[in-house]
């Protein structure tokens, strides 16, 4: 098995329970917070059996809503924080006033390659994907509050931006543009 | 030798294993998005289960006796709050003098005597006296008599035990029409 396929499947694990426990959690933290009834009981219209069902329109729409922005921000957080990481690591290596602040803030042991490489990124911005795709689709289906559709859209298109921007300097490295390093 | 036989069933191996793995790459993806999008609620009005886990019983519950009835139909029971019903039903009449029927079973779940009132009324008078009555006794607790007059009535249930209530109408008029008539059941206090 190639190194690749490896070092995919093990990154994959993580994001892909992460999206249902947010899913899960959200729906039981919000149920639970504003005391709300629900139950779960087996249905055999879908294509798993049991389903969650609550007794009005308006708590469904408000649990689903909820639980969608909880679930894009299991993924959009630890996103967040390897594109951070990979920003900083890479802006270090040739500006070195970061290099003073990271100082300053005594966080150079944290800046390591660690989690910086585009495949990491890659992954974890497919179950972003995911997770919004399932809002605005929820969204255009009527199932989730407009704004939370929005969010997920927004959360999405800047996360690729900035794993595009990761792509980049990793075919840098790779293949270094002539202005940059003859 | 054994080394090149070795390196021959690893590269068989890693022939057979790697479609499997990204097989299970693409699953990783596909049963979070199809479980994601199967957790998502939906509505349906809750039944009252006493599951584990699922729903909490109440500490009085009142739930409709049910059954077919020729004057009494289309029985509704709703919980309106923790501690209150409402009751609905048509009395159709068919030119019966008085009908009866058991309408409810309210059952108390606590170790505590517990008083359920009751306030019921057709929407126009029908001229007809409508009672209450209680499977272990035989008092009639009148909930409106002959003039529309409404009368609020109270019964006391005994801990963790459970009655049966039935609905009487004595009609006093030989002129028989449908007639919606509604019930307030309210859990007053524990005593």
């Amino acid at each position: 098995m190639s190194k690749l396929l490896r070092r995919a499947l093990k990154i994959s694990i993580v994001p892909a329970i992460l999206l249902i426990a947010g899913k899960f959690i959200g729906i039981l933290c919000t149920s639970a917070i504003y005391n709300l009834n629900f139950q779960i009981s087996n249905d055999l219209n879908g294509l798993f059996s049991v389903q969650i069902y609550f007794p009005d329109a308006s708590t469904t729409l408000f649990v689903n809503s909820i639980s969608n922005l909880v679930m894009v921000l299991f993924v959009a957080l630890p996103l967040a924080y390897f594109i951070i990481k990979t920003t900083l690591y890479h802006t270090m290596a040739h500006n070195p006033r970061t290099i003073v602040k990271m100082t300053r803030f005594n966080m150079l042991k944290w800046i390591t390659a660690k989690d910086t490489s585009f495949l990491t990124m890659f992954i974890w911005c497919a179950f972003l994907w995911i997770a919004s795709g399932v809002t605005i689709a929820h969204t255009l289906q009527g199932s989730t509050y407009p704004w939370v559709g929005i969010v997920a859209g927004s959360v999405a298109l800047i996360a690729t931006l900035f794993t595009i921007k990761t792509f980049e300097i990793e075919t840098d490295n790779i293949y270094p543009t002539e202005h940059k390093y003859y | 030798m054994p080394s090149q036989k070795a390196q021959k069933f690893k590269k068989v191996l890693s022939l057979v294993v790697e479609p499997i793995a990204l097989g299970v790459l693409a699953l990783l993806f596909i049963i979070p998005t199809i479980t994601v999008m199967n957790l998502s609620p939906i509505t349906k009005k809750l039944q009252d289960l006493n599951i584990l886990g699922v729903n909490t019983q109440s500490a009085v519950s009142v739930t409709l006796v049910g059954g077919k009835h020729d004057a009494i139909i289309e029985e509704n029971l709703n919980k309106t709050a923790d501690t209150s019903y409402e009751y609905s039903t048509q009395l159709a009449g068919n030119g019966t003098s008085s009908y009866s029927k058991p309408v409810l079973e309210i059952k108390n779940n606590t170790d505590k005597a517990q008083k359920v009132s009751f306030y019921g009324q057709t929407l126009n008078s029908i001229k007809s006296n409508i009672y209450l009555k209680l499977d272990n006794d035989n008092t009639n607790r009148k909930l409106q008599d002959d003039k529309g007059q409404t009368y609020s009535q109270e019964i006391t249930i005994e801990p963790s035990s459970k009655v049966v209530v039935f609905l009487s109408v004595e009609s006093l008029s030989s002129v028989n029409f449908a007639e919606e008539f509604d019930m307030q059941i309210k859990v007053v206090e524990n005593l």
